[in-house]
């Protein structure tokens, strides 16, 4: 050994912890399953486990196009209203005499709908260089207008065999039954396994880590940052998808109130707000999180001013903690 | 793999209304090691960047085995068998060192990225440097936990593991022991002999003359003479780097009276940079800090004004001091004049007055008298001599040397006792750079102690009487008199004692 600068060490425990940073996440997941389940006894039974999955499902969609921006350093302010947009398109264009090809050229419009809102967004960030915060937030109008346009007030119904299919349990043998939405997780969580292990993965955590360097590297970063819009689009749509099976009906302002939770989940499941790490299992516990604090509050006969503060609160908390980790740092130098 | 030629001809690259470049030659072969060297703003960065498309020309051409090309961008010179190793290095720090090694060319398995693969080939790289660094450098480390010397090495590593053609590199050594250093030479010895062409790009004229077969040396953008290092000498290097160069109106005052009380003494001040630095400015005296860019200048001005951490003895107007933040400094009627304007040194939205008055709103009571301030304000626009519509317009509206003036002068209302200026005259036109030569002897003969920073030679041999060398993160060597001359100047930046 000939160098004489002392190597930065960390316990193992602080290494487990920087490399998942989603494991600090999962052990609040579990505080909030504990306090949920002592106030909701059934809540882990099959018929109410269903139901907090299901509702949750539109939210966990979000984080996780929310994840793949933020991990390449950007942020989509655009989700919840693509969300109400497609959701619109869903509710007006399948009706409840709807034929299944029907209802597959109605999804395939609205996932058409849905990338060209994400192209218009990449477009925004990559091409015309604007910054993301600016591009998203303008856009979210336009598409916020166009669910207006679409479907000016809440409606439509959806064939009843097809949303039947979606809120009720799997049942997979006489006594045993398996909720869709954990399915859909599974298979969520398997497709980031996968995609962990492609290029493209590397290319997004090293465009978000340093740009340039990525860049000199001989990553095309624009390509690789027009791609997170896309996908980011695209799972706002699958979450419109859930949220129009799960409700059955359309409301082109559903998604208004979504689009900062979802940064929130993502944020809470570990990803760096400024890019470069992230995971979108992470984001997935963090609407859980999220979800199940609603589920507390509603449970525990609290007061309904306290939802928004709480949120607010696990917003600032969540944001705080990069800097606090920072300034302990700082002072224990 | 026998025949490799790159050549580059005239090639001109401007950045806005600055020539970077503007005839930048370049002829590189299979089998030789070609040192590119030139001073401060040479050109020598910008024609290496040429060299791996991250920057494309205005106008010239390269020429690869006799065929044109043109590198749209770093692919497609990764492509043509070129790659780099950073002088700022391109390292991204959450990923590991094997995900940085294999960036963009991760070795695949039926489609997927195989991290087996990766962590072995990665292991087999860093085999070569095996003894040299800790143990902690494995291929599963995450660069933000290496050190700099390892960061070097994994870059090194990197650039080697495009198997390329010709290997630029920038500064490599920069933050390597000897003993890397050593290692490194070996293997470009044995690269060499296997058919890998060299261009190095290093500041260390002692590197030069022990790997370089030949030496291709800019001035001022332009490539003024390609010697064969075996038929030439480290002194007829340093003049082709400066001949003609001096031509600023010499006007240098004398050493400072010996009487003048000292207003900064420095002992062993470090920080990560620097490493021990001292130094003793007097009252009334304007001393020059020069070498190289990044060699430890900035951070010695941040230190001394508190902006980051350091570690050494201050004594500041008789007192022992250590600033532990600008305020502080302040208090002590020291001023810093920073170097990037934009960034450091202005509101750039906010009118010309409220920029002036900003570190001295104290003085003006509260409520403040803000016609008072306009008064002084006003005074200072005037002795400044600067070109503006009022007081009030934005001071983005202002030229890049009016722009610059009202940093000074916002510092000047304070009355300084002592002036810090890192490089201030970076990217201001000829007319304003000589109002401010005046202010500075101005300043200094009133007796404001000066220290003042310059990447820009002929600046520091017009206007100081003493200058401070520095290399690697150390003063060097200490020019007055006599031996403050362009060429001393010259090869003490490039570490040679002469």
């Amino acid at each position: 050994m000939t160098t004489i600068s002392a190597p930065k060490t960390r316990s193992p425990i602080g290494r487990t912890f920087s490399r998942n940073p989603f494991l600090l996440s999962l052990i609040l997941l579990i505080i909030m399953i504990v306090i949920n389940r002592a106030l909701q006894d059934n809540m882990l039974e099959i018929g109410p486990l269903n139901g907090t999955l299901r509702t949750m499902m539109p939210a966990i969609f979000l984080a996780i196009g929310q994840t793949f921006v933020v991990i390449a350093g950007g942020v989509d302010l655009s989700v919840g209203s693509i969300l109400s947009m497609t959701n619109a398109i869903l509710a007006v264009m399948i009706t409840q005499e709807a034929t299944a090809d029907q209802a597959l050229v109605a999804i395939l419009v609205a996932l058409a709908a849905g990338l060209g809102a994400g192209a218009l967004n990449g477009f925004g960030v990559t091409v015309l260089r604007l910054q993301p915060i600016v591009t998203t937030y303008a856009t979210s109008f336009i598409f916020a207008g166009i669910a207006l346009r679409i479907l000016p007030e809440p409606g439509g119904r959806l064939p009843r065999d097809l949303t039947s299919f979606y809120r009720n349990p799997l049942q997979l043998s006489e006594s045993f039954a398996i909720p869709l939405s954990l399915i859909l997780i599974t298979l969520l969580v398997i497709f980031w396994l996968v995609l962990s292990r492609t290029r493209f993965k590397q290319f997004l955590f090293a465009t978000g880590g340093n740009a340039d360097a990525a860049y000199t590297t001989g990553v095309r970063v624009s390509r690789v940052k027009f791609t997170t819009y896309l996908l980011s689009a695209l799972f706002a749509t699958l979450g419109a998808l859930a949220l129009t099976l799960g409700t059955g009906t359309g409301n082109p302002r559903a998604g208004e109130l979504m689009t900062l939770p979802s940064v929130v989940a993502v944020v809470l499941g570990g990803t760096r707000l400024a890019g470069g790490q992230g995971n979108i299992i992470g984001s997935i516990i963090g609407v859980l999180i999220l979800g199940l604090i609603g589920n507390i509050i509603s449970f525990g006969d609290l007061d309904s001013w306290v939802r928004p503060l709480v949120d607010a609160l696990i917003i600032i908390a969540a944001l705080a903690i990069p800097g606090v980790i920072g300034l302990v740092r700082r002072l224990n130098q | 793999m026998t025949s490799f030629r790159l050549t580059v001809e005239k090639a001109v690259k401007t950045y806005g209304g600055v020539t970077a470049l503007a005839d930048g030659n370049l002829d590189v072969q299979a089998g030789t090691v070609t040192a590119l060297l030139g001073a401060n703003g040479s050109g020598k960065s910008t024609l290496s960047k040429i060299l791996t498309g991250v920057v494309s020309p205005n106008s010239g051409s390269i020429t690869l085995n006799g065929a044109p090309m043109r590198f749209a961008s770093p692919q497609a010179a990764r492509q043509a068998g070129i790659s780099a190793v950073y002088q700022e290095l391109s390292l991204i720090p959450d990923l590991t060192v094997a995900e940085n090694i294999w960036l963009a060319h991760e070795p695949l398995k039926n489609g997927f990225v195989s991290r087996t693969l990766m962590r072995q080939r990665t292991q087999s790289l860093l085999d070569l440097f095996a003894g040299l660094y800790n143990r902690h450098l494995t291929p599963d480390a995450l660069i933000t936990d290496l050190t700099p010397d390892e960061r070097q090495l994994v870059e090194i590593l990197k650039a080697l593991s495009f198997d390329p053609r010709l290997i630029i590199l920038d500064e490599a050594t920069a933050s390597l022991d000897g003993q890397q250093v050593n290692r490194l030479f070996e293997l470009v010895t044995q690269w060499k002999a296997n058919g890998m062409a060299i261009v190095m790009v290093s500041h260390r004229m002692e590197e030069i003359f022990r790997i370089a077969d030949k030496a291709s040396v800019l001035r001022n953008g332009r490539t003024v003479g390609e010697r064969v290092i075996a038929e030439t000498s480290e002194r007829e290097l340093v003049e082709l780097m400066i001949e003609g160069a001096g031509a600023l109106h010499r006007e240098r005052a004398p050493l400072v009276d010996p009487a003048n009380p000292v207003r900064l003494e420095v002992r062993g001040l470090k920080t990560s940079v620097l490493h021990g630095v001292d130094l003793t400015v007097r009252d009334g005296e304007l001393l020059g800090l020069g070498g190289l860019q990044g060699q430890g200048q900035s951070d010695l001005l941040m230190a001394l004004f508190g902006a980051i951490r350091s570690t050494g003895q201050m004594i500041v107007s008789g007192e022992a001091r250590h600033f532990r933040h600008p305020r502080q400094a302040m208090a002590a009627d020291v001023a810093l004049v920073p170097g990037d304007r934009g960034s450091e040194g202005l509101l750039l939205i906010r009118s010309i007055f409220e920029n002036l008055i900003l570190p001295s709103w104290g003085s003006y009571g509260t409520p403040i008298r803000v016609a008072r301030a306009r008064e002084k304000g006003a005074v200072i626009a005037e002795e400044l001599k600067m070109v503006m519509s009022s007081l009030d317009a934005p001071v983005n509206s202002l030229s890049g040397g009016n722009a610059q003036k009202v940093v000074i002068g916002k510092w000047l209302l304070r009355a300084p006792k002592l002036l810090l200026l890192n490089d201030p005259t970076k990217g201001i036109d000829v007319g304003a750079k000589a109002e401010f030569y005046s202010l500075l002897r101005q300043l200094r003969d009133r007796g404001t102690a000066i220290l003042f920073y310059s990447s820009d030679d002929d600046e520091l041999l017009g206007l100081c009487n003493r200058v401070l060398v520095m290399h690697d993160g150390r003063v060097s060597t200490e020019l007055f008199g006599d031996r403050l001359t362009h060429e001393q100047l010259v090869s003490a930046s490039m570490g040679t004692p002469s």
